[in-house]
């Protein structure tokens, strides 16, 4: 038993924090901000990224990856997580749409789509969720209606991530409607600036670009646009849904305020009240269990052994630590962290995390859907 | 990494489980209140599997053994104080107490006790008799009556981790037997594995104990890895969770069972109130976490960001 990450694993991390300390400032707190040079930063980072060939780490070579181990995407995972995730939206092209490519795209697809997104050139959203498919997403009701050579879409999506930046979008609908969850739904792949696409910001707590609409009123799509089989999206879906549950390491951006927050408050972390302190030390064990239990679905990803139980297993953990440290974290911040932005306390990043943690238990699945996988697992059944 | 335990380990474990619940598991722990040759019977069982053959001290591997027979003991409830014979002082079985009300839990038993606070302090205790209580029925009252030599403060961490170890093995075994009940239990014409509010239940426990695995498996690895400070640390950061997830996870199965879970006749009864003990001496949750704080803030609770 080990739990070393091995020499390689520790030498990218220090290099990461290196790449990030020259060119990530203090104050950064991701690229959806109405900053716009937010996004910038993020663009130019994953450039370097790319060029150092950090970026599609966890790529095969042929396809102009760094073949690196599931410990080492692991670590880029943390510590991108930890410094607010300066890849920006990046981390969709890589982490999914990219491998989903892999998996299910054509040739023709994978060498006009895989060089962009290994280069950072490109971003991509994806339109799952819908006004009345949330949770329930093999219900979704978009429709894909066959028309000459290819479809007309027609239909709503809801919660889109980056779809004013995106220049991609993986495009869920439903082509036949009579038939299961299996074999109704496909994956088209289509620019954000065909006609027929539109998106609506929804402004919300999270911040801009969190969160909004597309519209789709007959927008055309080919044969040529769909990833994988006509009525195969169902199981693409599941695959970005299974990455999800790991891809985002929460854990790491509580641990990394945990330890800038109680170095900003200095001595004045003393005279927090001993009850708030004792939250914060089973804060720092949460985080921990969290991470442990995050590298145990990296294990059996590892072992060749995907499991479906311990990856929510680890998401509800991560979920959840994320909120209650988002609390503890305002609470110590006292009155100066209702102040967002660079003017609050430290640069806005303890509100921005709470405000964003809120999400943590909806978003990519709810938590409720993360019990049911466990509940499964420990009693069968269905739900 | 590699966060699997080593087959060695789980052979022991398996090994010693079967000659322990061969002699009657939880149920030889009901009857080991009244009847003392049960506890005899056990030291013997111990003995056969060569438990005492493990020396935690010796090596990482030992230590890991060692544990894997804790988690054993709790898993039965096994009524024998396993965690201070393993941590023995020249024959004397070695307490964790809090020196300012020393209790010693299974003191009852013949033999010599070694008294030691979380900082290493020893001193020679002689026990008192059982009272009548149902929580932790083998608990003494002990005086220190005179001073020892000090006991190093990782042997302090690893008995604070064996511990723990026996409280994770004593909620596996709970959850396990909460989650036959409500697959089997019907009510309103189904089982209760069936009601949302039930799966979440075992969801929620499942993560809790699953958890607790993970971080008793990583910190028996970090007190062959870390620095001495740390391993201080992380003994205190285990035992705390161990005591944490004990308390909701012992609620939940108990509100599953409904009464039923309160009788002796069941092993849940039977398991919460022999852990009790683990869950509150030397210092139970609250206090274990304020002992943390000082770790806090000198760093000796590392993290990724505090040890880099």
């Amino acid at each position: 038993m080990d739990y070393d990450l091995g020499e390689r694993a520790d030498a990218l991390r220090l290099r990461l924090r290196r790449l990030i300390e020259e060119q990530v400032p203090d104050d950064f707190l991701g690229a959806f901000t109405d900053d716009p040079e937010d996004l910038a930063l993020a663009q130019r980072f994953c450039k370097t990224l790319a060029a150092e060939g950090l970026l599609a780490l966890a790529w095969p070579a042929e396809y102009g990856g760094g073949a690196g181990s599931v410990w080492e995407q692991t670590v880029v995972r943390e510590e991108m997580w930890a410094h607010h995730e300066p890849r920006g939206a990046q981390y969709m092209g890589i982490n999914w749409v990219g491998p989903a490519l892999m998996r299910h795209g054509t040739a023709e697809q994978r060498a006009k789509h895989l060089p962009p997104i290994a280069a950072g050139d490109v971003i991509w959203c994806q339109g799952f969720s819908e006004p009345e498919a949330g949770s329930d997403l093999a219900s979704m009701r978009t429709r894909a209606i066959a028309d000459d050579d290819g479809w007309l879409i027609t239909g709503q999506k809801v919660w889109t991530s980056y779809a004013l930046m995106a220049d991609w979008c993986v495009l869920a609908a439903c082509t036949d409607p009579d038939a299961g969850p299996g074999g109704r739904i496909t994956l088209f792949l289509v620019p954000m600036d065909r006609p027929g696409l539109s998106v609506r910001p929804i402004p919300s707590m999270l911040g801009p670009h969190h969160l909004n609409e597309l519209f789709l009123d007959e927008l055309r799509v080919t044969p040529g646009d769909v990833l994988g089989e006509v009525g195969g999206g169902w199981r693409a879906i599941r695959d970005a849904l299974a990455f999800e549950r790991v891809g985002i390491a929460r854990y790491a951006r509580c641990d990394a305020l945990l330890a800038r927050v109680r170095e900003a408050l200095g001595d004045e972390w003393e005279t927090l009240p001993a009850g708030l302190r004792a939250r914060w030390v089973r804060a720092m064990v949460d985080v921990r269990v969290a991470r442990l239990l995050a590298y145990a679905a990296v294990g059996a990803q590892e072992d060749g052994e995907p499991d479906d139980a311990i990856a929510s297993l680890a998401r509800i953990a991560t979920t959840q630590t994320d909120q209650s440290v988002a609390e503890v974290l305002l609470e110590a911040a006292g009155p100066d962290g209702l102040q967002g932005g660079r003017e609050g306390f430290l640069h806005g990043a303890v509100e921005d995390h709470w405000r964003y943690a809120q999400a943590a238990t909806v978003s990519s699945g709810t938590i409720e859907v993360q019990r049911m996988l466990v509940a499964r697992a420990a009693l069968g059944g269905r739900r | 990494m590699r966060t699997a335990l080593p087959e060695d380990v789980v052979a022991f474990g398996r090994s010693a489980r079967g000659r322990l619940e061969a002699l009657g598991g939880v149920r030889l722990t009901l009857a080991a209140e009244t009847d003392p040759a049960s506890r005899e019977a056990v030291a013997r069982a111990l003995d056969d599997v060569g438990a005492f053959d493990v020396d935690p001290r010796r090596s990482p591997d030992e230590l890991l053994a060692a544990a894997e027979l804790c988690r054993v003991a709790g898993a039965v409830a096994l009524p024998f104080p396993v965690v201070e014979q393993l941590m023995a002082v020249d024959g004397a079985r070695v307490a964790l107490v809090d020196p300012l009300r020393p209790r010693i839990d299974h003191g009852d038993l013949p033999g010599r006790w070694l008294a030691v606070d979380l900082d290493g302090h020893a001193h020679v205790a002689e026990t008192g008799s059982r009272t009548a209580s149902r929580l932790g029925p083998f608990v003494v009252p002990a005086a220190l009556v005179a001073s020892a030599p000090d006991v190093p403060v990782d042997d302090v961490s690893r008995h604070l981790v064996l511990g723990a170890w026996r409280v994770l093995g004593g909620l596996e075994t709970a959850l396990a037997l909460a989650t036959a009940h409500v697959v089997a239990r019907e009510q309103f014409g189904r089982a209760l594995a069936e009601f949302q509010a039930v799966r979440f239940a075992i969801a929620d426990a499942t993560v809790a104990v699953r958890g607790l695995t993970e971080l008793a498996k990583y910190t028996v690895w970090r007190l062959g890895a870390a620095g001495p400070e740390a391993r201080q640390a992380d003994a205190l950061v285990l035992r705390l969770h161990a005591c944490d997830v004990a308390r909701d996870v012992l609620r939940t199965c108990h509100q599953l069972f409904g009464a039923l879970g309160f009788c002796d006749e069941h092993d849940v009864s039977v398991i919460d109130r022999h852990l009790q003990p683990l869950l509150r001496l030397p210092y139970a949750s609250e206090s274990l976490a304020d002992r943390l704080v000082p770790a806090v803030r000198d760093g000796s609770f590392e993290s990724l960001f505090t040890s880099a």
